[in-house]
């Protein structure tokens, strides 16, 4: 379990900069926020760019882009940090809300969008969002909405539906939030670590901002480093740090690591691998060490995402209740479960109404192509011999 | 250009569009409709046509793109 008290800097701080602070004091930190217009934005976000930090790694230039020239309705910021390993949304909305909605605050204003909405599922989050919005006056109409905190419901337009009121499920038709989003209007909305980079680059410029991190997307990046490591939490690096620094430092056992959370990737090896967009997702960096059994790992999550599903699709709601029961066959031995999950696997993908079925393949296949030593010792019958810790969470 | 879609928050798995357009559309184990993804020829357009308007869920749609 992570605190959020849990944070260090590899490098420069930056959105990670003055944490805990009062309206003053954050404004002695970083400056006040330039008044930018619409294309400034636009032309800061391609000069560098900005991707999305909420997972799909989207460039935010486009987005901006794709917006109507006017009418936008709203600016929203999705803080329903739905993976349950990550942490670093809810750690900048708990301790730097301010940076957070100055990047949401300036870029309504650039928009001429009249509301900003920030969905959050956490108490702490909501709290401190409030008390900071006491301490402003933004001429804005900002809201700070409770979502419910399974994990489909992080995804966009779940979001939406939630904010308008509805149920926190993906719709079934695929709309743009750009087009029909907020009350089917045109609206902007990202993760709340794009909103926080968001107001650095503003106040930065293109050229501050490139000063760390990789020439394709610099800047800095947030990650969640959980697991078997002696010292977890949210570490703030420059874009495309090594894989193994960041073990490293956060004292990480030798072994497997699952890149990007839940919907992620497993690597079979660390070496050469630089943390960037989209691999990395959003942010989650999770060592499974060597002292629990890998196969009951991802079967005990791929328990949890099944129950996360909204219930909607029937190839998710079939197929992942027949993959954890093919990866509970296959644990105990039995090769026609091997058999099915392989094909259960290429059944799934594409068939549902959000990228659930999607991902959860994706860390399914991922799993038996790096573990194969392992999947092939409990074809034996006779198990790998290890507990299953559960050093990968999921419980929440 | 036209393809079949799937609204999938409301296909219930009925399997109609299966049994009317069985070029594009088939069925997974649990019944569910799995789509070739391929474009509809206009020889093929009129089974398509049937299989959108059969879908008691109103799920199957015919979009041209």
């Amino acid at each position: 379990m992570i605190t959020v008290e849990d944070t260090r800097v590899i490098g420069e701080a930056r959105v990670l900069a003055g944490l805990d602070q009062n309206l003053q004091q954050h404004l002695l930190t970083h400056g006040p926020l330039p008044e930018l217009s619409r294309e400034d934005y636009v032309r800061l976000c391609e000069a560098v760019g900005l991707r999305g930090r909420g997972g799909a790694a989207f460039p935010v230039a486009l987005k901006l882009q794709d917006l109507p020239a006017r009418g936008v309705e709203a600016v929203v910021v999705n803080g329903s940090e739905s993976e349950p390993v990550s942490r670093k949304d809810r750690l900048l909305l708990t301790r730097a809300p301010h940076l957070v909605l100055d990047g949401a605050v300036g870029l309504a204003h650039a928009l001429r969008a009249p509301h900003v909405l920030i969905a959050v599922h956490d108490t702490a989050a909501a709290t401190s969002l409030r008390q900071a919005l006491m301490e402003r006056d933004d001429h804005l109409a900002i809201e700070v909405l409770d979502t419910p905190g399974r994990f489909v419901a992080g995804e966009a337009r779940a979001v939406l539906s939630a904010l308008e009121g509805g149920v926190a499920v993906p719709p079934g038709r695929r709309v743009l939030p750009t087009r029909k989003g907020y009350h089917q209007r045109p609206t902007f909305l990202s993760n709340v670590e794009t909103f926080a980079q968001l107001a650095v680059l503003a106040r930065l410029g293109s050229r501050g901002f490139s000063s760390t991190g990789l020439i394709s997307e610099p800047g800095t990046q947030l990650l969640t480093v959980d697991g078997a490591v002696r010292r977890p939490g949210v570490i703030e690096t420059p874009t495309g740090v090594p894989l193994n620094t960041v073990l490293e430092y956060a004292g990480a056992e030798p072994g497997p690591v699952l890149l990007g959370g839940y919907h992620g990737r497993w690597l079979a090896q660390t070496d050469g691998v630089l943390l960037q967009r989209p691999e990395v997702s959003a942010g989650i960096v999770l060592a499974l060490g060597s002292s629990t059994c890998p196969l009951g790992e991802v079967t005990r999550v791929a328990e949890w995402l099944r129950g996360q599903s909204a219930g909607q699709c029937g190839p998710c709601v079939f197929g992942l209740a027949s993959l954890v029961d093919d990866f509970a066959r296959l644990t105990v031995g039995d090769p026609q479960g091997w058999h099915d999950a392989h094909r259960h696997l290429g059944l799934i993908p594409g068939r549902g109404a959000c990228a659930h079925p999607d991902g959860t393949a994706r860390f399914l296949t991922s799993a038996l192509e790096v573990f194969d030593d392992d999947v092939q010792l409990h074809l034996t019958g006779r198990g790998c011999g290890r507990p299953v810790l559960g050093v990968l969470g999921g419980t929440r | 250009m036209n393809k079949l879609e799937i609204d999938w928050t409301r296909c219930d798995g009925h399997g109609l569009c299966a049994g009317l357009a069985p070029d594009e559309v088939l069925l997974d184990e649990w019944g569910f409709p799995v789509l070739r993804g391929r474009e509809i020829t206009a020889g093929e357009l009129p089974d398509a046509r049937r299989a959108v308007l059969a879908c008691p869920a109103l799920a199957l749609r015919l979009s041209s793109r």
